[in-house]
């Protein structure tokens, strides 16, 4: 419930539905009757972060406990946050409209390197300070997880402690203990201590790092008990662990707003250049009549009319097969829409497309990532030409007359023939079309190729690598358009300045911490929105700071060089690393792991079980 | 067998901020949870049959909204309205489900309840008076010619067809009648942007509440 006060903030604000509350589902407890009170944030707007699964799957399951609640905290646009600070409104949660300082916990999802800037800018109107030694009562702790939590250097002065992995299990680990010390009165230092006990959760307080004279680090020295290595967490089943039986449903159109069954977690593919392709190993499967049921649970509950399969790349589901027609079976009559995201090129079947067809035909989107073969074998993207043209003809003739091709610029080995190479592999798409005789009369083709700039991450084969500079990513980008020669084919791309920002914060050290606190003082915020996105100031930031942002993006380390993320255990060998990033440079491919197990590591986290095999 | 009802309904609190557009959606998601038999056009996408008699504005509350759906098998109005209330948010309520008697393109007035909150009231219903007591309101008004979008001077007088007005302790309350419906429809916030032109004072707040939809002879929509 909003007071006056917040509500009268509401009239002069662009979609006032983003800061109300009151959704479908969302949950509202007696404050007075609970033990613990959770903020969970995300640094984004309302529409992104209310796509975010991992933010359901946690709201859920910190509400389905009786002594916590769980409300949601977002970004408020830049309207909303100047009549906030005008009116000296703090950041408020949506179910109670309290103001942060009064929860236990307040929890960041770090989804992507360019919200940094939004947790800062997002503590700072909570009224709380930004740095972790400067609050000193046990409460509110700030904590956080995510994606980029595997190297969460960049925010180790501002965050009190890291969730590696997964949180269904380590969450409510971390209520219990807070819950404990808050009631027998123990202080932050005594939390953070007993916290850094359990696996997974890396304090960042407890551990020092020294540098050489060039800049690389020295050492990382745990102290106060802290271990040496912090683990990260995984479910074990999946078929087991806790999944909502509903969402909340927005009120506005959100960027995902469909209803989402998780069918396993991990990836059999190993690209190079993927982080979520190790980082979340090892592959573990949810039974199809799981799937099944959670989608069909989570439609009743909802009233979407659109169910949308999640994985890193749902035909590699092993049982996808089974698992469609079953959801066919009520989604057709209950008019509901099967989405099925993250397909690949090399195991799309005619099957597969024809039911997809059954409820509602939306667009169709591959990703070959290189445009040449020698290319995407370096990045061990394993498509053929061969294969992507097959199937986007198969499209074609199945009735579609528009497809997206994703492709990266900037890789590691990558010449200039090979970004001509992606026009010469769209042109061939789009060849395609024309070549097929059952084309729909009047109607033309459209290939949009989207080309993202590579940014190396940490636990991938290229977390060595230099990234390409800004002004060799424009280059390139002009080539492209260059050898580009009809309106058929759409091409867009990234800012090279984004993605070289992301590359700094990506695999940056705590020395970023300085820089990230300037930056967000000279006024930086939403900086994945082109209209937000400050280049100058960040400039102006690492300036400042005397910090050479290119250290971080554009240096090829040696692998005998410690990394800021070096004590962090995500399963996957550092050799193994090393090894993929060999036969990147000649070029070799390794097959996915159904084929043949390449003893990454990851399955230790498992006791030694992974369902790729 | 074509089936019509009309579904009337409060939209009040926190719902005064869902737009239209969200609220259709709200609606269309909040049938499908209460499994209503509902009919579904039957064009190339399939959509639902759903008819809003007005839209509300953003930012205003309305006990008197109303959207016209068909049926395709059997349901009571009270099972209707029972499975509705317990699949829609809080702050948006069925009332009733009913037969539609009128068209909504009938509908000629609305009446509606405005509180003005500001410090100095006596000085707010002074100013307001002394606007109603010209010959002509004039506003700007957004309109269309063809595809562009304008902005005319309309005089808006004539559109009021019952006011009245008086000073609390915090707040003015207004209670007015005005024009409504496909062809004549007047914002409230239109007018009392006229009307608090001369005020030199601070509103801090407008809370702004459809009561009634009535036809031309006085009848209520229903």
């Amino acid at each position: 419930m909003l007071s006056k006060t917040q509500e009268r903030l509401l009239k002069n604000v662009q979609k006032p539905a983003r800061y109300t509350g009151g959704e479908l589902n969302s949950v509202i407890k007696d404050k007075d009757a609970v033990k613990l009170r959770y903020a969970f944030c995300f640094p984004d707007s309302y529409e992104i972060g209310m796509s975010h699964l991992g933010m359901k799957i946690l709201y859920s399951l910190i509400n389905a406990r009786a002594d916590a609640w769980c409300e949601r905290v977002f970004a408020p646009w830049p309207d909303m946050e100047s009549e906030m600070r005008k009116a000296g409104v703090p950041l408020y949660a949506l179910e109670s409209g309290d103001d942060l300082r009064k929860f236990d916990m307040i929890g960041f999802t770090l989804q992507y390197e360019l919200s940094y800037s939004n947790v800062l800018n997002m503590l700072d109107l909570a009224g709380l300070p930004l740095r972790s030694r400067d609050r000193t009562e046990l409460t509110p702790i700030v904590v956080a997880g995510g994606p980029c939590v595997c190297n969460p250097e960049p925010l180790a002065d501002f965050i009190d402690l890291f969730q590696l992995g997964e949180g269904e299990e380590a969450t409510n680990e971390l209520l219990d203990l807070l819950i404990e010390c808050k009631e027998k009165g123990a202080t932050k230092a005594e939390f953070l201590r007993a916290a850094a006990q359990i696996e997974g959760v890396y304090v960042p307080a407890f551990y020092d790092v020294t540098y050489h004279d060039d800049g690389t680090i020295a050492a990382v020295t745990p102290k106060e008990g802290a271990p040496a290595r912090v683990t990260k967490r995984i479910i074990s089943d999946l078929n087991a662990v806790y999944y909502p039986e509903n969402f909340v449903v927005p009120f506005i159109e959100i960027v995902h707003d469909r209803a989402v069954a998780e069918v396993f977690r991990g990836c059999i593919r190993g690209c190079r250049f993927c982080q979520a392709g190790f980082i979340y190993r090892p592959v573990r499967e949810k039974s199809a009549n799981t799937v099944n049921r959670q989608a069909q649970c989570l439609c009743d509950t909802t009233g979407y009319d659109e169910v949308s399969l999640c994985s890193l790349s749902t035909s590699d589901y092993s049982q996808v097969e089974q698992l469609i027609p079953q959801m066919l079976e009520w989604a057709i009559p209950q008019r509901v829409n099967v989405a099925l995201p993250s397909l690949r090129v090399d195991n799309f079947s005619d099957e597969l497309m024809e039911e997809l067809k059954k409820v509602r035909r939306s667009g169709l989107t591959f990703a070959p990532e290189a445009g040449s073969q020698r290319l995407r074998d370096a990045i061990n993207k394993n498509v053929t030409e061969e294969e992507v043209l097959r199937t986007c003809a198969q499209a074609f003739r199945g009735g579609w007359t528009a497809v997206k091709l994703y492709f990266m610029m900037g890789l590691p080995t990558e010449t200039l023939d090979d970004i001509a190479a992606i026009a010469q592999l769209a042109q061939k798409v789009v060849n395609a079309f024309y070549q097929n005789p059952d084309k729909p009369k009047g109607k033309g083709v459209t290939v949009s190729i989207s080309v993202a700039s590579f940014v190396p991450k940490p636990f991938t084969p290229f977390q060595w690598e230099p990234q390409a500079t800004m002004e060799s990513l424009a280059e390139k980008q002009k080539v492209l358009l260059e050898n580009v020669h009809t309106r058929k084919i759409q091409v867009s791309y990234h800012q090279p300045q984004t993605s070289f920002l992301e590359g700094v914060f990506a695999r940056g050290d705590r020395r970023l911490c300085d820089v990230l606190e300037k930056a967000w003082s000279l006024g930086c915020k939403f900086d994945g929105w082109d209209e937000h996105f400050r280049f100058d100031s960040w400039m102006e930031a690492f300036h400042a700071c005397g910090i050479d942002p290119g250290f971080y993006a554009n240096r090829r380390r040696d692998f005998s060089e410690i990394l800021p993320w070096d004590h962090l255990d995500y399963g996957i060998r550092r050799a193994f690393l090393e090894e993929e990033n060999r036969k990147a440079h000649q070029s070799v491919t390794t097959p996915n792991c159904r084929e043949k197990c390449a003893a990454c590591g990851a399955a230790k986290l498992n006791g030694g079980r992974c369902d790729a095999k | 067998m074509q089936n019509d009802i009309r579904i009337f309904f409060t939209k009040t609190g926190m719902a005064k901020y869902i737009s239209h557009l969200d609220l259709m959606r709200c609606m269309t998601r909040a049938v499908k949870r209460a499994q209503l038999p509902l009919w579904f056009t039957e064009g190339y996408n399939p959509h639902l049959f759903m008819t809003f008699a007005r839209p509300l504005s953003l930012g205003q509350e309305s006990l008197c909204e109303s959207v016209d759906v068909r049926l395709v098998g059997e349901m009571t109005f009270k099972e209707i309205k029972t499975r509705l209330n317990a699949a829609l948010p809080a702050d948006i309520t069925v009332l009733s489900a009913a037969k539609p008697v009128h068209k909504p393109s009938e509908i000629a007035y609305a009446d509606y309840e405005i509180r003005l909150f500001s410090q100095n009231p006596t000085e707010l219903l002074a100013a307001i008076e002394q606007s109603m007591a010209k010959p002509a309101l004039l506003v700007q008004k957004k309109a269309k010619q063809g595809r562009r979008k304008i902005e005319k001077e309309i005089d808006i007088k004539p559109n009021i067809s019952a006011f009245h007005a008086q000073a609390e302790e915090a707040c003015v309350t207004l209670a007015l009648r005005l024009t409504a419906g496909d062809c004549n429809n007047i914002n409230p916030a239109l007018l009392l942007e006229a009307l608090c032109r001369d005020f030199s004072g601070e509103i801090q707040n407008t809370d702004i509440l459809k009561k009634r939809l009535l036809l031309e002879n006085g009848e209520v929509f229903c």
